[in-house]
């Protein structure tokens, strides 16, 4: 798209502008993992440590084994990152581009499993795992994504196949094409910022995950990164300075993994080719 | 063709991939099955003998929260209990964040310790309701060790006269803690330590009237002195009823009545001294409001910086203190009517469930005993549980000299005063607190914030929470 | 067009099984507990009927029309402020500008920034006396807010917080922009229209599919909003900010009656699949899918 310098000139600014806005949480994050306690709650607030606390971060994972913290987060994240974007794509295929009788129906009553607070489905939830004999291991963190890796997923992804025009299919369909084929050879390679999108949510979303690590693990040697971050909080006050070094640590790759992820999707490759 | 073939290659791939997850999730299971925490609990239960000196292994399990370094003490506290009973073997399951809403899985999933560390004001009454806990009277009378005498008052939690659901690892109270330094240069003398000698609420007022400076170098005495923009306050004190608690005892005041029966936070003697907290703030701007109190760091960081002179605080700031290098002490706080401390603390619970009742007993002994514990002790965050640490001087010694968390004002003010003027905690034997508090704190908002008067607050409430008011557990 | 409904299956079965294995069961479970005194430490649970509802509905529990009432304003002032300020950033980030890799990068920091290092940002943020929200109103000789502590800015704040966690909208909006053919926009300029027209003619109906998907999602979330009150604002000022999901999990934890919880959340579910299936009925008049597909 062309655009004009005056355009571009008020968009760089209004770009800056909102960065400028986004961006202190994350460095109120950094310059607190650098801080001893007393400038950490410093008012008006400092936003350069004064010493660099580099200790921080030594202190803080060494004090709690963040390395099997660590291993656990990627097993459970990578194993719900290739079930999500498998399952999820198919499903999202099944519920856009065959029609079927009672198709949006079946879509409908799996929308609502986004709607009934999950503070009353945990018990449940927790109890099935358990009478299955799953409490304390990984599984229920990792196999329910095997399952259509949710339906927020899949919701998400059918938005972006019912966009693709039908005249592909047609034109595969007389060439002799089944779904798998249109579905593997068309759908998926057109689609794919889409589920680079469900992949990078994915990803953090577990990554970040605390609740359900807490249900459903009990031995520490199974814990993840978002529980072990927890337990810098004491009974009367918090080891800030330790909590927020070992925030910023976990932080970090989640940072990373979006900063190559995202090229993926923003460059526009999926149009490649396609000419409406 | 050959495009075909891939894609059902494809798709067999996934098909063998989720069957994959699913055998190894099912042989996982039941592998995992049987030595599982809850069963091996009922297949050992036959080593149950109940005696310690059982030499059968015994497992126990035990839930805590708490920062690494108490962590660290419960772990101390553990290593010293197994190398005593080798059979016994504890496993601790330290849940740092949403302790109850994970407890409250457990129990659902009939999978509980069968020690956990609990707060009065949460579910720990709700579970002894319901008859999940041991009366730890029971053991505490057949105990040749401690009994009800050698633990200090107050720290341990009652369903009802007799029935004891909880025990301490140690208390906590409150006291007024001050910068030295700030009462050396504005030439004041400090707040007293002696119980004997404690200021009456209007002296202590009038000190802090002479701490509270605004931006412009005048105090709160001074003319044209500027409320809105302070520099320093003379006190800090929270708004939790922690805090405020313990000016409603000195005033002879309480949340509910003696007999249990009605609401008695809109009765005089409450309201008089909620009046006096939200006066504080509103009136003299000796203290920072609610809103301003936002502004107001950790009490060690906010008397370092000399955001504020003194701060009214739980005896547990002191181990933020000792770290922040300055020169902070520590005097009784204001007196109303009657000198009174709140005493608040957790406590060690045991689940009827427990297979191994006596070995779990002798578990919540090492637990609490101050010998175990002493780097949480000699560091600030706690205080011993035993009573003979504050009276032997030999014992005291070891937790209040030469130490940065102990000031000099530290044994006057503290130490004597848990001990004679101490007051239980509401969550303790207030039924329904919560239900209660959820109707008081929204009015008292408007206290704090000066918008309304404490009896205006409370009489506009009186009526709804009289319907919670549910009796006192300290009473029969 | 062939048949479907056997291919339709087996695509969609894996979601299917997976919603009657690990969903639907809960689901039940929780709908019948609302119609028993079901307390997760009580041994003995009794069927009660419609009692808790009745309760909900009798006025005896004001703070459940309060908890409502609160959530339904936060609600209407959040949804709309997410949907136009994403789609908005999301067009800036759509621009071809040098580093946007970074900028796109930025606009999703604060979603990943742990709850609890954000929460001191927001009380610093919006700290009446030395907050910065504040002061630039200072500076514009604005009056000043008490923002998250006073009864009347409580909810407008926590807005305000919660519109930095629109990294994901932003993404989601922009996986839409980057799927619009370049050639569109071209017939525009042939033709001689401006940004204006691209917007109206191209950009929107093109974004419809993800505005939708983002305004279902949006309004469920909304409905939900939690993390919030417990974190920042326990509720607080004087009920003002009781929402209600945290009123639910206050009754069902804290208190302990489950099956009263489970009551408040079946009423809830009933709520947010209306305004669902409100959304649902009128996407088929404004949402364009270039697949020719009715939604």
């Amino acid at each position: 798209m062309r655009q004009s310098k005056l355009a571009l000139a008020a968009g760089y600014t209004a770009l800056i502008l909102i960065s400028i806005l986004f961006v202190v949480p994350f460095v109120w994050l950094l310059r607190s993992s650098l801080m001893d306690l007393s400038q950490i709650f410093s008012m008006p607030p400092e936003w350069v440590p004064k010493p660099f606390h580099w200790d921080n971060f030594r202190r803080s994972l060494t004090v709690l084994p963040f390395d099997v913290f660590f291993t656990n987060t990627m097993i459970i994240v990578v194993g719900v990152l290739i079930g999500t974007v498998a399952t999820s794509s198919i499903a999202a295929f099944g519920f856009s581009r065959i029609r079927w009788r009672g198709r949006d129906t079946v879509f409908a009553i799996l929308m609502t499993s986004m709607m009934l607070p999950f503070a009353v489905t945990m018990i449940p939830s927790f109890l099935g795992w358990k009478m299955l004999g799953f409490y304390d291991t990984l599984y229920p963190l990792i196999v329910p994504a095997y399952f259509g890796g949710g339906i927020f997923n899949i919701f998400l992804l059918r938005q972006f196949y019912l966009t693709i025009p039908r005249d592909f299919d047609e034109a595969a369909f007389v060439d002799g094409a089944s779904y798998f084929q249109i579905y593997r050879s068309i759908i998926f390679p057109l689609s794919r910022s889409a589920l680079i999108v469900v992949a990078l949510f994915s990803f953090l979303g577990s990554w970040n995950d605390f609740i359900g690590p807490l249900i459903y693990l009990k031995s520490d040697k199974l814990f993840t990164l978002a529980l072990g971050l927890q337990m810098f909080q004491g009974t009367y006050t918090a080891q800030w300075d330790l909590l927020m070094a070992a925030s910023a640590a976990v932080v970090l790759p989640c940072v990373i993994v979006f900063l190559v992820g995202q090229r993926y999707f923003l460059d526009g490759i999926t149009l490649t080719g396609l000419k409406g | 063709m050959k495009r075909q073939k891939k894609t059902v290659m494809a798709l067999i791939a996934l098909l063998l991939i989720f069957a994959a997850v699913m055998s190894a999730c099912a042989k996982s299971g039941t592998e995992n099955g049987p030595s599982s925490p809850s069963a091996s609990g009922t297949s050992s239960a036959s080593g149950a003998s109940g005696a310690s000196g059982s030499k059968d292994p015994i497992k126990l399990r035990m839930t805590v929260w708490g920062s690494p370094e108490e962590v660290a003490a419960y772990k101390f506290a553990i290593k010293r209990f197994e190398t005593k009973y080798p059979n016994i073997k504890v496993d601790l399951q330290h849940i740092a964040a949403d302790y109850d809403t994970k407890l409250t899985t457990m129990v659902a999933g009939n999978d509980v310790p069968d020690i956990a560390m609990m707060e009065s004001g949460s579910i720990a009454y709700p579970l002894a309701e319901q008859g999940k806990f041991y009366n730890l009277q029971e053991f505490l009378d057949k105990d040749s060790d401690i009994n009800m005498d050698s633990l200090v008052p107050n720290i341990m939690y009652s369903l009802e006269p007799g029935n004891v659901i909880g025990i301490g690892p140690g208390p906590e109270s409150f006291g007024l803690f001050y910068n030295e330094d700030l009462f050396k240069e504005a030439g004041i003398s400090p707040p007293p330590t002696k119980l004997s000698e404690a200021w009456t609420w209007d002296e202590f007022i009038e000190v802090a009237k002479q701490l509270t400076v605004d931006t412009k170098g005048r105090t709160a005495n001074d003319p044209g002195f500027d409320p809105k923009n302070i520099k320093q306050y003379g006190v800090s004190a929270s708004t939790w009823w922690g805090v405020y608690s313990n000016f409603i005892y000195s005033n002879g005041g309480d949340f509910v009545s003696e007999d249990g029966k009605s609401f008695a936070l809109n009765q005089p003697a409450a309201v008089e001294a909620l009046q006096k907290i939200s006066d504080m703030m509103n009136v003299h701007h000796v203290s920072p409001s609610p809103v301003q109190a936002k502004n107001i760091p950790a009490t060690n960081v906010a008397l370092q910086t000399k955001k504020v002179a003194m701060a009214i605080d739980g005896q547990w700031a002191t181990a933020g203190l000792a770290q922040s290098k300055f020169n902070f002490n520590v005097g009784v706080m204001p007196v109303l009517k009657e000198p009174v401390t709140t005493v608040v603390c957790g406590m060690f619970s045991m689940f009827k469930s427990t297979k191994h009742p006596q070995e779990a007993w002798e578990l919540m002994k090492a637990l609490i005993d101050p010998e175990a514990s002493i780097e949480m002790i000699t560091s600030g965050t706690w205080m011993p549980s035993y009573k003979d640490w504050y009276t032997e001087p030999a014992m005291l010694s070891k937790w209040t000299e030469n130490l940065d968390a102990r000031p000099s004002g530290y044994k006057d003010a503290i130490v004597d005063v848990i001990l004679t003027k101490g007051h239980q905690t509401p969550t303790g034997y207030v039924k329904n607190f919560n239900k209660i508090m959820d109707i008081v704190n929204p009015a008292l908002d408007k206290v704090w914030l000066g918008q309304q008067t404490a009896q205006e607050a409370m009489d506009a409430i009186a009526d709804k929470a009289q319907q919670q008011v549910k009796g006192r557990r300290d009473i029969k | 067009m062939r048949k479907g409904l056997g291919y339709g299956l087996l695509f969609t079965s894996p979601a299917i099984l997976g919603f009657i294995i690990f969903t639907l069961g809960p689901m039940i479970a929780s709908l019948g507990l609302s119609l028993t005194d079901y307390s997760v430490f009580k041994d003995r649970t009794s069927f009660i009927g419609f009692d808790n509802y009745a309760k909900l509905f009798s006025g005896e529990d004001d703070l459940f029309y309060k908890s409502l009432g609160v959530t339904f304003y936060f609600v209407i002032l959040r949804v709309p402020a997410v949907i136009i300020i994403s789609f908005a950033i999301a067009l800036l980030l759509n621009m071809n500008v040098k580093g946007r890799a970074i900028f796109r990068t930025i606009i999703y920091l604060p979603s990943i920034v742990p709850a609890v290092a954000s929460a001191m940002i927001w009380m610093w943020l919006m700290n009446p006396d030395l907050g910065l929200l504040n002061s630039m109103l200072g500076w514009l000789h604005l009056p000043g807010s008490n923002w998250l502590y006073s009864e009347g800015s409580v909810i407008p704040s926590v807005v305000l917080t919660t519109l930095w966690g629109i990294g994901s909208t932003v993404i989601i909006f922009l996986a839409g922009l980057s799927g619009i053919p370049q050639s569109y926009y071209e017939a525009i300029e042939v033709d001689g229209g401006g940004w204006y027209s691209k917007l109206r003619q191209i950009t929107i109906p093109m974004v419809t599919p993800t505005l939708f998907f983002n305004t279902i999602m949006t309004i469920i979330g909304s409905f939900q909003v939690f993390n919030e009150a417990y974190i920042l604002t326990q509720g607080g000022p004087n009920n003002q900010s009781l929402f209600y999901v945290f009123y639910l999990w206050r009754a069902g934890f804290r208190d302990t009656e489950m099956g009263y919880a489970s009551a408040l959340a079946w009423v809830l579910f009933l709520i947010i699949m209306l305004f669902t299936f409100i959304v649902f009925k009128t996407s088929k008049s404004w949402v364009y899918y270039e697949g020719g597909e009715r939604p």
